[in-house]
Parts: structure tokens; C-alpha cells; sequence
């Protein structure tokens, strides 16, 4: 982040959570701490994901929260389809498109700033949608979800790979604002994302969990924090409660993880048509 | 000697893609055909001599790890020159002969069998008073094996003097100046230390060439000294430290690790080393049943790498887990595994908790690798020739923390990367052919000869060449020895 952005802590005393979460990722330091996929099992788990939806050449795919667009990279580049990336933050779409110029992708691949609560696109305008890592950190869940049933053409499909919690045994160290970041905070648990489909009037296809994913990346996110605290990276200092917090979130969170009260799955829906 | 109860081969499993090899009878020394085979998770190496029967020898105690390193293998490099020709097949051509797959990383000289110590357990088989008996080799010798050494590899990056006890030789400041003036980065002295205590301007000596010491560091309890090096040495060993940290000079600690010995102590070893402002990593090895340590030793209880790499994970859980230990490409994976490690005093973070290095050293079944000068890097890193803070470890460190993007500050720190080597060295009841021929640490001997460490341990080199140097008068010399302050 350049020295013009504002810091996490002054965009959350400003209350943009989606702002925050959106600059958070673009963190350089988070970046390379996540990897470049940003969620769990990486090119593994989408590809997985877009297995479940049976996306075939030429589909019209959305990617709700692109990020840096390398899943939307990946669905074009490996099945051959038209893929609109949607993103809240505008440096990580910048930095998309110059990704899918340098994929020479540019005539596949769109990228668009928008809101996942407000997608800027037609009802039925896509033959599936992608969504990964990103509704658990939507404050209108139901909202997100009915977007997306809204802008899938009948019998279309829709697979969210998100974090899944079962709130009564999660330690009570990951809610909050910090672990709302860090996809943690906010995630439902099984019977809620289902509930959630069930709602927004999507038929489920299946459930698949990828919880070693999540312990992995959970480790892996744990190493490098610790790894930043021995230098003492001050990059990390806008962190709330700094990398301390950060550290011993994390450390919950693999505990989560190792005692399944938390971990990490791909659901995959229908729009009944 | 008596044969150790081997087990039948029906209990063993052929391991696929591992082909039939050859080894030594550990008894008579001839050449007899192997089998390298898996029996209980455990890998095993399976030989029979007409004369002297079976021999089963525990090669690897993780067979899994074993099989999954195979793909760490990396393609080997020829030297310049090589020394010898082809007569009667490996190992008894060396070397260089023709057929060895590898170029020399570290070479090392012998300068002496005296030695200020009676370790039981001498691979060398040096000692004091008759037991030194053998040869103190001139600097105009060690000149011309350098020479040799660089004819062979054109740049040479490690060397190490060794012995015998290399400090006790009166030319040893000379003959390490003389490698450092042949451009060789990465000079050691391998030593047990006592010269180091004892004489205060040693340290400084060897700061001033730029030297790095290999320091024997087996632990810290009275038992292991006395089972390892026959004396109660830890007194001697800290002031020997302390003197190196005074001077500006790094180690690098070499710990000898038996089976129900010192095993105990590989955790508290690390601990000591990333907190001691001297040492700047540290190598395990587990004990050689070669020269004075042959005899009774049971090829089914040897300690190995995996042995020592659990024992390491069990005693600092909060550290290290197996997997932070990189198979070296060069030699081979099964003789050498590595990590690299960042310290602030509190925490310790492995670096391939930080770099995804698989991904780079991973020869068979890699598709693309994402950035060849990291790749170099690493094989560098992940060698013989490398001891942690030198300065060509260093620059390679660097390389890879730019290569993978990491943040400028973590750069600094991963450049400054403590070093932890375990080493298991082949003998002769573990002689594989087919590792010994990647083999990349050699004995530079006088008569320019680039001799493979394990051959030249197991096979009966080392015996030949040093019955031939005493034989030329190379050896009656008395040696002088450091005064006493």
C-alpha cells in the first residue's frame, strides 16, 4: 500500500468494512503472506469449484470478488470461457487487468469495479457465477446471494467456496472486526449457507469440503506472520491490535481448524429456471 | 566378526524405480551385489558376499520420505579434469573416474593423523603418541591438491581442512591462506577446538584469512563427551566459542549423534547455537561406522537422517516439523537434508515455511519452474558447499528472498538464515554405488586424486594412502603442538 492509502485502522474508524477488507488484501505484506490466491487450496479448489457448476467452453462466467483475477484468468485460460470479474477494491482491479493483458486474456476477460450487494449487470446474464473466499465477509449475506440468483439465467449455476463456522464453538477470540478480514468473523455454518441458497430460491448441487485446505493455509498464514514478527515489519503495524493479534488469531483459528469447529467449503447451486 | 540376524528378503519389498546396486563386503572389501529394499516403513540395503554372508543395513528409517526425495534428485554436472580411468569398476576407479556422475562441491584435505584426542570413535582412526602415527602432510603438498582441486572444478567454492587435528599441523595458517589465495570462497577448518581454547591468538589468526570453523559440538552432558571424544571437553569447547565470537570468526557446530547417546540433545544443540553470537548453524551427522568405530557395530541399529530429523521435531515441536528439512538435490537427497531458519531470540521460522521450495527442487515431476536464478539459488543453498552466515550463502539467500517477492525487511533478515545440515555418511555396510557415484564431497589427496568421502572411508582408501605416505617418510615427522596457556 503506498503511503497515500489510508491505513486499515483509519478506514475502520471510518466503518467501511468493505473498504477495509478490500485494502487489507491489497496489503502487499498480505498478499505475499496469503499467496496469491488468497484462499484456501488455491488453482486446486477453483478449478474443483468450476468442476461442480460442469462450466464448459464458451459459458459466461461471473467472478464475484475477482481479487487479483487469477481465477478468472484460470477459467478462461483452462476452459475456454467469458468470464467478468467483479471487484469492490480498484487497485486490485488494476492490477487485474494488467494481469489479463499480460495473459494476452484481454479479449475473455473483463474486469469491472462494483458491489457484490449491487451487481451492475442484467437478471440472467450469466450462465454461472464464481464466488470464492468473499460472501462471509458480505454484511447483506442474503443480499450477495440474491444478486447472484438474480443475474444467473435459468438453470444456471453458482458454486461459493467459503469459510464455514459453527458459531457455537467458535472461540469467541475470532469474531470481530479483525477476523471479519480475515474471513473468519462472519462465516455461517453449514446449515446457513444452505438456508441461504434455500432462500434466494437456488437448488443445491453439492456440498464438498476442503478443510485440509483451510489447515494449511491457516499454518502457512501462521508461519509467515511469525516470520514478519522477527523482522519486526513495521509494513504491519497498521494491523489492529498489530502482529501479535494477527499471530495469535491465526493460532485459534488452526485450532478451529484441528477441532472442526471450522473449516472450508465448495457449495454449488442451481437457479431453478 | 558376527553376522548381524538378517532378515530374510522375502520380508523386505523390492522398492520400484529402484534398481539393483552394488556395494562392498564390510569384512573382505570386494565388490558384491545389492538390493536396496523396504522392510517395516524402514528402507534397507541388502548385500551377500560368497565368503562372509548376508548383510542387511538400515539405510533410511523413513521409507516414505525415502521414496518421495527420488524426485529431488538432481541432474549431475561433470568436472573439468577427471583423474582416473575406468579398470575395475566403481568404487574401486576412484577419482575422479570416469563413470562418477557429479562434480566435486566441497573438497577436503586431510593434513595430518595426529590429533590432540582420542575419540573412541575416530572415523579418521587419528590420535595421539602412536595412534597419530601416519603422516603430517607439507604446505607445498596442500599447495599442490589445491591446485588440483582447481584444475578439476575451475572455481572451487569449499574447501576443508581437516586431519587428524588440523590446528596442531605448525603450517595450518599457511596452508588455509594458501586456499583462501586460490580464490576459494568458503574456506573451514574442521577442529575440535582445544587449539581454539587454548591459544589466544589462534581465533584472530583465522579471522584475519576469513576463515570459517567446523567446530566438533557433540553436546553438552559429560556422558556423550566421554563415549564420543573420551573427555570431559564442554569447558574447553564454550571458551573455544567464546574466543571465535571475540575474533569475528563464524561456526559452524558438527555434531557427531549416536543412537541412545546424544539423540537427546540435537534439540538443546540448536537452541544453544541460534543464541550463541558465534555459531552460525549447525550439522548433524550421524555416527560413521568407519575406522576405529567398525568393530561391533550393528548395521541394523545405525542411526539416520530420519532418525535425527524426528528427534529434532519431537525436542522443538514448536520449531520444526519434518517436512521444513530439504532433501538436497546434490548429492543425493538421502545424504544430506537442510533448512535455513530466521531467529529473533523468542521464535524460529524454517524458511521453507516462507518459500515454497518443493516447488523449485523438484526435478521429475515439475512442469514449469517459476524462476531458474531461484532455482540456482537454492541448489546452492541446499549443498555441500554451503555453511550458514558465509558470504556466498548470504548472496544466495538474498537471491531467494528477491526471487520470491518477499518483503524487504524479511530479506535482510532471511539473508543472516541460521543452518541446520543433517548428514549421514555412507559406510561400508551402507555403501550404495548408485549414491556414491553423485557423491559431490571428495578427499583431495597428495597425489591429485579426487576421492568420494564415503568410498574413501569404507573401501580402503583412506588405509592405502595413509600406509603410503608413512611409508614415504611423510609421517615419522613429529608434530608440534600449540603451547599450553
Amino acid at each position: 500500500m503506498s503511503a497515500a492509502s489510508p491505513s486499515i485502522e483509519q478506514l475502520l474508524a471510518g466503518g467501511d468494512v468493505k473498504a477495509c477488507c478490500a485494502a487489507a488484501y491489497e496489503h502487499p505484506l498480505i498478499r505475499w503472506l496469503l499467496g496469491e490466491e488468497l484462499h484456501p487450496g488455491g488453482d486446486a479448489t477453483t478449478r474443483r469449484a468450476l468442476e461442480l457448476i460442469e462450466l464448459g467452453p464458451g459459458d459466461r462466467l461471473l467472478d464475484v470478488a475477482s481479487g487479483s483475477g487469477a481465477s478468472a484468468l484460470l477459467a478462461a485460460r483452462e476452459i475456454g470461457c467469458e468470464v467478468v470479474g467483479l471487484e469492490y477494491g480498484e487497485g486490485a482491479v488494476a492490477a487485474a487487468r494488467v494481469q489479463a493483458e499480460a495473459a494476452g486474456a484481454g479479449g475473455r476477460v473483463a474486469f469491472v469495479v462494483g458491489d457484490a450487494e449491487a451487481l451492475p449487470f442484467e437478471a440472467g446474464e450469466f450462465d454461472a457465477v464464481l464466488c470464492e473466499c468473499s460472501l462471509c465477509t458480505f454484511p447483506d449475506k442474503a443480499r450477495a446471494v440474491g444478486e447472484i440468483s438474480r443475474v444467473l439465467r435459468p438453470d444456471g449455476a453458482v458454486a461459493i467456496s467459503d469459510v464455514v463456522a459453527d458459531r457455537a464453538r467458535i472461540p469467541a477470540e475470532l469474531d470481530g472486526i479483525l477476523a471479519t478480514v480475515a474471513c473468519v468473523g462472519e462465516a455461517l455454518d453449514e446449515a446457513g449457507y444452505l438456508e441461504l441458497l434455500r432462500r434466494c430460491g437456488l437448488d443445491l448441487i453439492e456440498v464438498e469440503s476442503r478443510e485440509a485446505d483451510a489447515a494449511a493455509m491457516a499454518e502457512r498464514v501462521h508461519d509467515r506472520l511469525r516470520g514478519a514478527r522477527i523482522v519486526a515489519a513495521d509494513q504491519l503495524a497498521g494491523l489492529p491490535g498489530g502482529i501479535d493479534a494477527a499471530i495469535e488469531l491465526t493460532a485459534v483459528a488452526r485450532q478451529a481448524i484441528a477441532d472442526g469447529a471450522l473449516g472450508y467449503s465448495i457449495f454449488a447451486a442451481r437457479h431453478p429456471g | 566378526m558376527e553376522q548381524p540376524p538378517a532378515g530374510t528378503r522375502a520380508e523386505h519389498q523390492r522398492i520400484p524405480g529402484l534398481g539393483p546396486t552394488a556395494s562392498i563386503c564390510p569384512v573382505c572389501k570386494r565388490s558384491v551385489p545389492a538390493e536396496v529394499a523396504v522392510r517395516d516403513g524402514r528402507v534397507h540395503l541388502l548385500k551377500e558376499c560368497p565368503e562372509h554372508g548376508r548383510v542387511d543395513a538400515l539405510v533410511y528409517g523413513d521409507a516414505e520420505r525415502y521414496l518421495a526425495m527420488q524426485r529431488n534428485i538432481k541432474p549431475g554436472e561433470s568436472p573439468l579434469e577427471r583423474q582416473t580411468e575406468l579398470l575395475d569398476g566403481c568404487p574401486r576407479d576412484c577419482g575422479i573416474c570416469p563413470e562418477h556422475e557429479q562434480h566435486t562441491c566441497l573438497g577436503i584435505i586431510e593434513v595430518n593423523t595426529a590429533c590432540n584426542l582420542d575419540c573412541p570413535i575416530c572415523f579418521a582412526d587419528s590420535g595421539t603418541g602412536e595412534r597419530g602415527h601416519g603422516f603430517s602432510l607439507s604446505l607445498e603438498q596442500v599447495e599442490s591438491m589445491l591446485d588440483a582441486f582447481v584444475r578439476a572444478e575451475g572455481e572451487p567454492e569449499s574447501v576443508q581442512l581437516s586431519g587428524g587435528e588440523p590446528s596442531i599441523h605448525p603450517q595450518i595458517i599457511e596452508m588455509l591462506r594458501a586456499a583462501k589465495d586460490r580464490g576459494i570462497a568458503l574456506v573451514m577448518l574442521n577442529t575440535n577446538g582445544i587449539r581454539l581454547a587454548r591459544d589466544p591468538r589462534f581465533a584472530p589468526a583465522l579471522a584475519e584469512i576469513g576463515v570459517h570453523v567446523y567446530l566438533q559440538f557433540d553436546g553438552f552432558e559429560d556422558a556423550t563427551h566421554m563415549a564420543i571424544r573420551g573427555k570431559r571437553l564442554q569447558h574447553e569447547k564454550l571458551r573455544a566459542l567464546e574466543r571465535c565470537a571475540d575474533a569475528g570468526v563464524s561456526v559452524s557446530l558438527a555434531a557427531t549423534i549416536e543412537r541412545g547417546l546424544n539423540e537427546h540433545e540435537v534439540g538443546a544443540i540448536v537452541r544453544f547455537g541460534v543464541d550463541h553470537p558465534a555459531v552460525t548453524g549447525v550439522f548433524f551427522q550421524p555416527v560413521t561406522h568407519s575406522g576405529r568405530f567398525l568393530i561391533d557395530a550393528d548395521p541394523l541399529e545405525k542411526l539416520t537422517n530420519s532418525d535425527v530429523i524426528e528427534a529434532l521435531c519431537a525436542q522443538l515441536p514448536e520449531w520444526f516439523r519434518a517436512d521444513d528439512f530439504i532433501p538436497v538435490p546434490c548429492c543425493s537427497p538421502s545424504c544430506r537434508s537442510a533448512t535455513f531458519a530466521i531467529y529473533d531470540g523468542d521464535d524460529l521460522v524454517p524458511l521453507p515455511r516462507l518459500v515454497d521450495i518443493d516447488q523449485y527442487l523438484d526435478y521429475v515431476t515439475n512442469r514449469a519452474v517459476p524462476d531458474l536464478a531461484v532455482r540456482e539459488a537454492l541448489e546452492g543453498l541446499f549443498s555441500a558447499k554451503a555453511a550458514g552466515g558465509t558470504e556466498p550463502t548470504a548472496a544466495r539467500l538474498d537471491c531467494v528472498a528477491c526471487g520470491v517477492s518477499m518483503p524487504a525487511e524479511l530479506r535482510e533478515v532471511a539473508a543472516r538464515g541460521f543452518m541446520i545440515v543433517v548428514q549421514d555418511f555412507q559406510d561400508s555396510y551402507t555403501l550404495d554405488v548408485s549414491k556414491l557415484r553423485r557423491c559431490c564431497v571428495s578427499e583431495i589427496v597428495p597425489d591429485g586424486r579426487l576421492i568420494p568421502f564415503c568410498a574413501y572411508n569404507s573401501v580402503g582408501y583412506r588405509e592405502q594412502i595413509r600406509a603410503e605416505l608413512a611409508a614415504n617418510g611423510d609421517g615419522a615427522r613429529p608434530t608440534a603442538r600449540p603451547a599450553s596457556r
